[in-house]
């Protein structure tokens, strides 16, 4: 027993605590304790919040390696950029790749642990919440918001009735008092709504990161992504792993889950605003390739492929990634063919396309480096004007020819690029289409030119949870900004001038949004009027209403 | 009509009629704020000036309702396609979604003024952006774009709305703040009713803040019989206003609209084609931010109090909130139909989280209790300069896909 006149010290502390640890335990525990309190505190979060922004700033800012790794590549080479010794910082704390840099999965694990140690009390809570609340009982109306009285000649347990059963249907949850001699409150139906929306709604909204989450997670392991170059016409390229060009499998993706089908371009469709001075020239206005598939064992079918509607093979996305155009090169040697294949040049900055021929039959080896202009029509004095529209009405292919060692095998190299070190060069040349040129006893010819398409393929069984946690996100979201707290008391008195009257007092309290709550309560008591058979009360009441106490004393 | 004359006509409702428009609506209403204190007849002549500004107000949203129908006409889309046409729409949600809000959800015409500046601004800040109509690229044409595009320039025009409150709630915050303390050390230095303000004059200072008045009394100005002290009570709410006004340094709030403008407009001196064009430009923006700041400060002795100011911001916020990250999901969902992936951190990708996180910051910074108020208003403002940057550098300076600024 604690005797307060007493000095604190004579005392015995009301609970004895535990045991605490000591030494190096102790030490150990309270910098985890304290740790986990410094997480869960809502200042944590929104630093923690503007350091993922920063850090996304950062490779919104240093290009990123998985994205443009050409660009990365020189920027360490001190080609481009800052030059070398800033680009050895860069590298060293992962600006080359943020999202996958130890500092970002550090911001973003202590961003998750900081959202466990705010949720895990909430969630308590508000699941004691759900369990034990129920709508406070009145003594005294005192201020509320909204407050309306009005009479009726219903008995007063009807008029109770009508309000608990209007208030059900109207989803509040309802608490119905009779007074009786322990407890001076008057009868009345209590009403409350919106107490578990409105922090239910913002739990659903922050435990649907968790889900989002473990949909991306498993999107790594279970993706696959590949892309891969089609020529109109061409066999095309079956599903499987060897065949794409670039190709980027999750951990848990096996060789065995490609399916196997065979895709063909048969024509790819593309034009473009072609006045120079109409408006939006030069903007592409149709981007459409016919294709046909042959699955694995199944009839082959024709498909549509456009800008905004892949085709679907179970599960299966093919997208249009990029498209050039696709020049037929025919290179002999000594009157024997080295090279006779569809190039895939791509589109450069400068309007024309860029490529490369390796012919390593030839000995020594043939290499080109391929400049494709679409519209390069011939000037006043003959010789070609390359321009940047990409139209082939005017086809020109410029190459540089080069003998020597194409190192294929020795070094990363691209299809249309071309490692010089051991190469000489042995001359330019142009060619039109169905031209061809002999330079130092290497006939190049350029027969024939279609199309290619590049293709993206992939398979993300991840997306209907990333959906389901997007579209949690946004219903808790709604719930937590827009449910809005209200309590509302229903309390009946009997008039004692007229037997049969029964005085109702209508009040009501908005915890947000106050303004919307007018006219919620306004119709709330039209319609409990409606039902009643109510009339307004007299102004000038002669009886004292249940307000004339001043304190708004609730109990529970 | 051909499109060439629809094209014209397009631009002509845009400029001069629209922006013009919302200019006067805006310079009439904000007039009409400075008549909520003082005499009968002044009373009677903001009444008009509050008739005539919705009268300008609804004109002008016309005109621009009309600029986009006729500019969708002149070239057979919907005008969602390019930076120009963003912006517009932009304005033109944020003006409708304002006064709607304002007049008939908070019934607090006497902001409208301030909205409809904003919306002028947004529109100058278009003309900057200004690209001739024409077709859409292919991989545009989708009702993909539509529902995206549409949510994200709403979301963008509700935020910019809830730029304007939050501004407008720090100005008014820091002149109480000042007179609060100029009287403490009037009263000897006692911090206790420091914040009372009605010394100067109780009626005084009921009539230049209704919400002090109390919310159960209607709008401002009801009662307005001349009363013999009346004189005595306008020159002590005069002498209060200057100490508002004074509250709020000019050159202070000057030179720091100057900077914190120039964190978004320096876009603007990179990416012009030749330098002094791009100063030219990069001043104009700035000089009219700040010009707009001095206007705001000379009627902070007429804005409503703080917490209506301080509410407004919140509510807007929320609802461009829940528009960003439905138009950013969206998004989301069309790269992954159109590009084959969800998400890949491309600029503007990267912008509009930012955007989005920014705004999530705001939101919580409103839930905690330590930093309720200032701080709060002062995260609402950075989040508006990170949304304004990252969609200029997104469009102007980093080329990535969603990159439609020339076209």
């Amino acid at each position: 027993m604690t005797e307060s006149s007493l000095p604190p010290q004579q005392n015995p502390p009301v609970r004895r605590r535990r045991a605490a640890p000591s030494g190096p335990v102790a030490f150990v525990w309270e910098s985890v304790l304290m740790g986990w309190r410094w997480l869960a505190r809502m200042r944590t979060a929104l630093y923690l919040l503007a350091a993922l922004a920063i850090l996304s700033i950062v490779a919104t800012a240093v290009p990123q390696e998985p994205n443009v790794p050409s660009t990365v590549a020189s920027w360490r080479e001190g080609e481009a950029g800052p030059g070398v010794g800033v680009s050895r910082v860069l590298d060293a704390v992962g600006a080359y790749d943020v999202y996958g840099s130890a500092i970002f999965l550090a911001v973003l694990l202590a961003l998750y642990i900081s959202l466990t140690a705010c949720l895990i009390p909430r969630i308590k809570a508000w699941i004691r919440l759900v369990r034990r609340s129920q709508p406070p009982v009145v003594r005294h109306l005192g201020a509320q918001d909204e407050r309306t009285v009005f009479v009726t000649d219903r008995s007063p347990a009807e008029v109770r009735a009508s309000a608990a059963e209007l208030l059900s249907r109207r989803r509040w949850r309802v608490r119905r008092h009779d007074a009786h001699a322990d407890d001076p409150r008057p009868d009345q139906v209590a009403a409350e709504t919106g107490l578990w929306a409105r922090e239910g709604g913002s739990l659903v909204f922050h435990l649907s990161f968790y889900v989002l989450l473990a949909a991306i997670v498993l999107g790594q392991l279970l993706t696959f992504e590949g892309q891969r170059g089609v020529v109109e016409g061409d066999p095309g390229f079956r599903d499987t792993a060897v065949s794409y060009w670039s190709y980027s499998p999750g951990r848990w993706f096996g060789e065995g889950d490609h399916q196997g089908w065979r895709l063909e371009l048969e024509r790819f469709h593309v034009d473009w605003v072609r006045d120079p001075l109409a408006p939006g020239a030069g903007q592409p206005t149709v981007f459409r390739s016919d294709v046909r598939v042959t699955p694995q064992d199944g009839e082959p079918f024709d498909a549509v492929i456009d800008s905004n509607r892949p085709l679907n093979l179970d599960g299966t996305r093919i997208t249009q990634l990029d498209w050039g155009y696709a020049p037929r090169v025919v290179v002999e040697v000594d009157g024997e063919v080295v090279h006779d294949t569809f190039l895939t040049p791509v589109l450069t900055d400068g309007g024309f396309f860029r490529g490369a021929v390796k012919a390593p039959a030839a000995d020594p080896d043939v290499g080109m480096d391929v400049f494709f202009y679409a519209f390069a029509p011939d000037g006043e004095d003959g010789r070609p004007v390359p321009t940047g529209a990409p139209w082939a009405d005017a086809p020109l292919l410029v190459f540089q020819l080069f003998r020597g060692d194409l190192r294929l095998g020795a070094t990363q190299q691209t299809i249309n690029e071309l490692d010089v070190e051991e190469l000489t060069s042995q001359g330019f040349g142009a060619l039109r289409l169905g031209q061809s040129l002999e330079l130092e006893g290497v006939t190049v010819s350029f027969p024939e030119l279609r199309r290619w398409v590049g293709f993206q393929v992939s398979s993300r069984p991840q997306l209907p949870y990333l959906l389901a946690g997007s579209v949690l996100l946004i219903v808790g979201l709604l719930g937590s900004l827009y449910a809005s707290r209200r309590r509302l008391w229903v309390v009946t008195m009997e008039e004692a001038a007229a037997a049969p009257r029964t005085l109702v007092t209508v009040a009501g309290r908005a915890f947000q949004r106050p303004e919307a709550f007018e006219e919620e309560f306004a119709d709330l008591v039209a319609e409990l009027m409606a039902a009643t058979d109510g009339a307004p009360a007299d102004p000038h009441p002669t009886t004292e209403l249940p307000t004339a106490l001043p304190a708004a004393e609730t109990t529970r | 009509m051909g499109s060439d004359q629809l094209a014209e006509l397009s631009r002509l409702l845009y400029f001069p009629t629209t922006l013009m428009l919302y200019l006067g609506a805006s310079i009439v209403y904000l007039y009409a704020l400075t008549t909520t204190v003082g005499r009968t007849d002044q009373r009677e002549r903001g009444r008009l000036a509050r008739r005539l500004g919705g009268i300008l107000a609804v004109l002008g949203i016309t005109a621009h309702v009309a600029h986009e129908i006729v500019r969708g006409l002149a070239q057979d889309r919907l005008p969602l396609g390019n930076m120009f046409e963003v912006t517009s729409l932009m304005a033109l949600v944020g003006v409708s979604v304002g006064l709607i809000h304002l007049q008939f959800v908070r019934r607090r015409p006497e902001l409208n003024g301030f909205v409809l500046l904003g919306g002028a601004l947004v529109l100058g800040m278009g003309m900057l952006m200004y690209a001739e109509p024409g077709p859409l690229m292919p991989i545009l044409d989708t009702w993909w774009r539509t529902f995206h595009v549409s949510l994200l320039v709403g979301g963008m025009g509700v935020f910019a709305a809830a730029f304007v409150f939050n501004a407008l709630y720090l100005l008014r915050d820091t002149g109480e703040l000042a007179v609060a303390a100029e009287r403490s050390r009037a009263g000897g230095g006692s911090t206790v009713g420091a914040a009372y303000v009605g010394d100067v004059s109780d009626g005084a200072a009921t009539a230049a803040d209704p919400e002090t008045a109390g919310t159960s009394s209607g709008p401002a100005g009801e009662d307005d019989e001349l009363d013999p002290d009346e004189e005595r009570d306008r020159a002590e709410l005069l002498a209060y206003h200057r100490a508002l006004r004074r509250g709020v340094p000019p050159v202070k709030l000057a030179l720091g609209t100057f900077l914190g403008t120039s964190l978004v407009s320096w876009v603007w001196l990179t990416t012009a084609d030749t330098w002094s064009a791009g100063l030219g430009r990069f001043l104009a923006v700035n000089l009219t931010m700040v010009a707009a700041a001095l206007v705001a400060r000379w009627f902070v002795p007429f804005l409503p109090a703080t917490a209506t100011m301080d509410g407004l911001a919140h509510r807007t916020t929320a609802f461009a909130f829940v528009l960003w990250t439905i138009g950013t999901i969206a998004g989301a969902m069309w790269a992954e139909v159109s590009w084959g992936r969800f998400w890949g951190w491309d600029p503007k990708e990267t912008g509009a989280f930012l955007t989005w996180i920014a705004y999530a910051g705001y939101l919580h910074a409103r839930a905690t209790r330590g930093v309720k108020g200032r701080g709060a208003a002062w995260i609402g403002v950075a989040a508006f300069i990170v949304l304004m940057g990252t969609y200029l550098i997104a469009n102007y300076v980093i080329v990535g896909l969603h990159s439609y600024a020339d076209l």
